[in-house]
């Protein structure tokens, strides 16, 4: 679908370091390039260009610097399937299941600072935690009560989300502007969503876990 | 995508022609229809035979659907209050979704599946009420079948139908399931339905829906009908995400718009109202 333009197509701006992996394209509906993460990933742009996933029991929060424009977007899911409520998952396991979750919080912001954000600048929005099976237990509440957590405890505070519901979700975010577009997607696609984050659960599960190494 | 795939959707027809048949109690009803010397008592006893039929018949018939001043408690009633050509279309309706039990998919839940289809047809119904001159009934009986062909592909073809799903979820170009379909296959659902529907003799009018509803301009005998299964396919799919917002499903052909005599107005009260009649009727197509 080559759309005939009187503009010429920008060129892609160079990514930061460490998001080569990341694949990039041109998206017509938004005239911009834009960055696709699969679950586990993340990635953190100072270019005017897009962060796009799809989440179905997953979470994402979307952070940037409002001042200066850099941000970006992670995706991610605790590896519990048991415990819904904060309080049992606290008691249960908190330092295997919420590690994961800390992980990829923590490398989205530290990403951002390292490249000029100020974390008083910083500003959230939290999309996913679907519950997109009705017959499991419902793993994306467990996901956005951690993140709810995790963003008070840090005190940094959401000025948008879509989150929970039955659906699952596209994402469409711009850093530079804030900018978001969710779709909610119909449940044919439902699935196929969780057969991928099925395999994300079951990749994480079997790394070791330590302090030190990185898990995304 | 390089799938050698050289199966047809004839091929796929043939494959599933052990799996699923038409239900005798459509195939009995249908013929006893178009039988002149056959009675409304007659029609009543072919129905009494299949038990479950019966049951859901007079829940249909009781259910805000229909909306019957009284109780309708016998089979004899029913028809003589439904009429008929309505029964057939009922019979169709509800054993269909029986009979491709037999054909199980990893893709989509049956319940789901179901829920897409329902929705379109109570869309189809109400928009039919506002566009008249055309069959209420017999468009919620095409807007329950016009996926059918997706059944089909997903339990033959489950690489492709996957790989298909995964383009629609990943291409930064806003493409739809059909558009997907044929891109891995060649064909889409729609096609395969149409094959079926040809194949199983179902009445002309429900030919067309199923085979077009995504090209409304293909339409040949039946263009109004097939707008309307197009234009409510896109509403059924916004019932489903609870959105009023254009965007959020597959565009509506200005042509549907044109040929049913319909506009945009109709798309809030269409929706809304299919929601609440979903939630009520749910339980008689989805349960058990």
């Amino acid at each position: 679908m080559a759309l005939i333009s009187s503009q010429a197509k920008p060129t892609l701006q160079p990514c930061l370091p460490g998001f080569e992996h990341v694949r990039r394209s041109w998206n017509a509906q938004f005239e911009s390039y834009a960055a696709r993460i699969l679950p586990g990933e993340f990635y953190v742009t100072k270019n005017k260009e897009g962060v796009a996933t799809t989440l179905g029991s997953c979470i994402s929060a979307c952070i940037r610097d409002k001042v200066f424009g850099i941000g970006g977007m992670n995706h991610f899911m605790l590896p519990t399937t048991e415990v819904s409520d904060l309080a049992s998952l606290k008691a249960s396991n908190l330092s295997e299941a919420t590690r994961y979750g800390n992980y990829a919080m923590e490398h989205l912001i530290n990403e951002i600072m390292r490249n000029g954000g100020r974390r008083q600048n910083l500003e959230v929005k939290l999309f996913g935690g679907g519950r997109i099976m009705s017959n499991m237990t419902d793993v994306g509440l467990a996901n956005i009560t951690f993140v709810r957590d995790y963003l008070a405890m840090e005190n940094l505070s959401v000025v948008a989300e879509d989150v929970g519901d039955i659906f699952p979700r596209m994402i469409m975010y711009f850093p530079a502007t804030g900018m978001t577009k969710v779709k909610r997607l119909r449940s044919l696609h439902n699935n196929t969503i969780v057969d991928e984050e099925r395999r994300y659960v079951d990749s994480i599960k079997k790394q070791p876990v330590s302090g030190d190494i990185e898990l995304f | 995508m390089s799938l050698q795939n050289t199966t047809t959707p004839d091929d796929l027809i043939r494959d599933i022609s052990g799996l699923v048949t038409l239900p005798d109690v459509y195939l009995r009803i249908n013929r006893l229809i178009d039988d002149p010397k056959s009675t409304r008592a007659d029609i009543a006893r072919a129905i009494n035979q299949d038990a479950s039929f019966t049951v859901k018949l007079l829940k249909l018939a009781n259910s805000a659907v229909y909306n019957f001043p009284s109780t309708v408690d016998s089979v004899t009633k029913a028809v003589t209050i439904i009429g008929t050509a309505q029964v057939r279309n009922l019979a169709l309706s509800l054993s269909v979704a029986n009979s491709f039990a037999g054909l199980p998919n990893d893709l989509v839940s049956m319940r789901n599946f179901w829920k897409h289809s329902l929705l379109c047809a109570l869309c189809a119904r109400r928009l039919c009420k506002v566009a008249r001159r055309c069959d209420a009934d017999a468009l919620f009986t095409a807007g329950l079948l016009h996926d059918i062909g997706e059944l089909i592909i997903f339990n033959r073809l489950p690489e492709e139908a996957r790989a298909a799903l995964m383009l629609v979820l990943v291409s930064q170009e806003e493409i739809t399931v059909s558009d997907a379909e044929m891109e891995t296959m060649g064909f889409d659902h729609s096609v395969v339905g149409g094959t079926l529907a040809q194949k199983w003799n179902l009445p002309p009018m429900l030919q067309e829906c199923i085979a077009h509803h995504h090209h409304p301009s293909q339409a040949e005998k039946f263009p109004r009908e097939v707008a309307i299964i197009h234009i409510a396919n896109t509403l059924a799919q916004l019932a489903e995400v609870d959105s009023l917002e254009l965007d959020d499903a597959p565009a509506i052909d200005p042509l549907a718009w044109e040929v049913t005599g319909l506009d945009s107005e109709v798309i809030e009260e269409t929706v809304k109202s299919t929601q609440t009649e979903f939630d009520e009727i749910e339980q008689l197509f989805l349960g058990q």
